[in-house]
């Protein structure tokens, strides 16, 4: 029987599409809030009583009272609360460290969870929730799109290193600004504030621009580069990832050598020859195209050295007749 | 530009280096008092909230300080004594000339507005208003003015303690 890791990517991505539907919809919520705040529906211009219509339809059969509950639901994947449990993405908590000099505890309690998470899991957060990666996974999709027609898409290799430099730059620049210039820069961060604008506000704040060019950069310049090469955020959860218990490995006997998993992988990691390291990002793209299900999550604090050819394919099997031969000789 | 950051808000250089911009005091006020700031305060201030009293002003419900979860805006107990010890936005000032209040046609609109009536703010003779030590520069007398331009007006706080 085949195994059931297979379908974690579409898990995955109904995980992505849940988190970025939330992003949307909470803007919307906040408004049929104060709506109902005003004491105003009479008052309300035709499209904001068509949002407090839709909002009241969509939220009648839960809630009771929806101007007070739906406080229970709060903010973006950078800070939120979660039915009255408050989570914060740890960037956010080395930012505000670094730019004020001091350690806040109740701040720090938020991001024990994802911390506790990325320990064992390693960068979780990049595949299965953050917003960004769901804008730039269908931003790749676009650039094959773009390659078959024949359009210019350059994928170059940097050096991996380069957003451990990104972050260590932010935290020094929001220490000597002593503001958390890093929330600036961190995609997943600016999706949630910049569709709060638009919906929320009206109109879209500086972020737009600045994710608009790492989509551009992400065509022009390397596949996924700013995930892979200049997310801080990225960079920490690499970091803290570093030793993670759970791990994609490769099981040789089960191997063929057809390089599918590494041709899926966005992030240009090497499963073929057992190279996953702190950079995967758990989007299991490799798992679902294995056609022989020699890629699985394990519990594995450490990858496995390179193991050679898969037995299934046929360079092993040439090994193993030359190996014959000299042994009959 | 003259504008307040939310309520519990310390001094702006603590306020700028504890706000992690998550925008979660803007969705919860119910008054859509507070904004957000583009490149327009300096990089320093890029996404951190404000609230331009004339617009629209802070009701003192005290959600944004509960929601903040850093500490940049700090959790205030939603009765009088709390708010005005630590509710520092701003204090409004009175403009004699503008006021109508003060020229004879008695008005009293921003007393009535304010949340911390005889404690923040007095009238006397003609409804005339004179703002106490009190005041927490909430803004809603400044929301409620109505003359134009504005006769009381707050002005912003964001020294250090």
């Amino acid at each position: 029987m085949r195994t059931w890791q297979r379908h974690l990517n579409k898990l995955r991505w109904i995980s992505l599409c849940l988190v970025f539907g939330m992003l949307v919809l909470l803007p919307f919520l906040h408004l049929y809030q104060t709506y109902i705040a005003a004491h105003a529906y009479d008052l309300l211009p035709a499209n904001e009583r068509q949002i407090y219509d839709s909002m009241e339809k969509l939220t009648a059969p839960f809630l009771s009272n929806p101007e007070k509950q739906l406080d229970a639901i709060k903010g973006t994947t950078w800070s939120g609360t979660l039915f009255g449990l408050k989570l914060s993405d740890p960037l956010a908590a080395v930012g505000q460290a670094a730019a004020s000099m001091k350690v806040y505890w109740p701040f720090m309690l938020t991001v024990a969870i994802p911390i506790l998470f990325t320990l064992v899991f390693g960068r979780f957060f990049c595949g299965w929730i953050c917003p960004a990666t769901f804008l730039y996974e269908l931003n790749d999709n676009l650039g094959t799109l773009m390659r078959k027609a024949g359009l210019p898409i350059t994928q170059r290799r940097l050096d991996g290193r380069l957003k451990y430099l990104v972050l260590g730059i932010g935290m020094v620049l929001s220490a000597a600004m002593g503001a958390v210039l890093l929330a600036a820069v961190y995609p997943p961060a600016i999706i949630g504030r910049e569709l709060y604008y638009v919906i929320a506000i009206g109109g879209f704040g500086g972020g737009t621009l600045f994710f608009l060019m790492t989509l551009v950069f992400d065509l022009m310049v390397a596949r996924r580069g700013f995930c892979r090469y200049l997310c801080p955020g990225g960079a920490l959860y690499s970091l803290l990832g570093r030793y993670r218990l759970v791990r994609i490995q490769r099981d040789v006997a089960n191997c063929n050598d057809c390089a599918k998993c590494n041709v899926v992988c966005q992030f240009g990691l090497d499963p073929l020859r057992d190279n996953f390291g702190q950079e995967c990002n758990n989007c299991t793209a490799c798992i679902a195209v294995c056609p022989t299900d020699a890629l699985k999550f394990e519990l594995k604090a450490k990858d496995a050295p390179n193991q050679g050819p898969g037995h299934l394919g046929h360079q092993y099997r040439k090994q193993q007749q030359k190996s014959e031969i000299a042994e009959a000789a | 530009m003259r504008y307040l950051r939310p309520p519990g808000a310390a001094s702006e250089s603590k306020f700028l280096a504890d706000c992690i911009r998550c925008g979660k005091c803007g969705e919860v006020c119910p008054n859509r008092a507070i904004n957000f700031f583009g490149f327009e305060n300096g990089l320093a201030s890029l996404d951190t909230p404000y609230i331009i009293p004339r617009e629209q002003a802070c009701m003192l419900c005290m959600k944004c300080g509960d929601v903040c979860p850093t500490g940049a805006l700090q959790s205030i107990v939603r009765e009088a004594e709390d708010i005005v010890a630590k509710v520092k936005m701003g204090k409004a000032r009175v403009d004699m000339n503008l006021c109508l209040s003060y020229q004879g046609k008695t008005c009293g609109v921003c007393y009535r507005a304010c949340p911390l009536q005889d404690v923040s703010i007095r009238v006397g003779y003609l409804e005339q208003p004179q703002v106490l030590d009190a005041c927490v520069g909430c803004g809603l007398c400044e929301r409620s003015c109505i003359q134009i331009p504005q006769a009381i007006m707050v002005i912003p706080n964001r020294k250090e303690a």
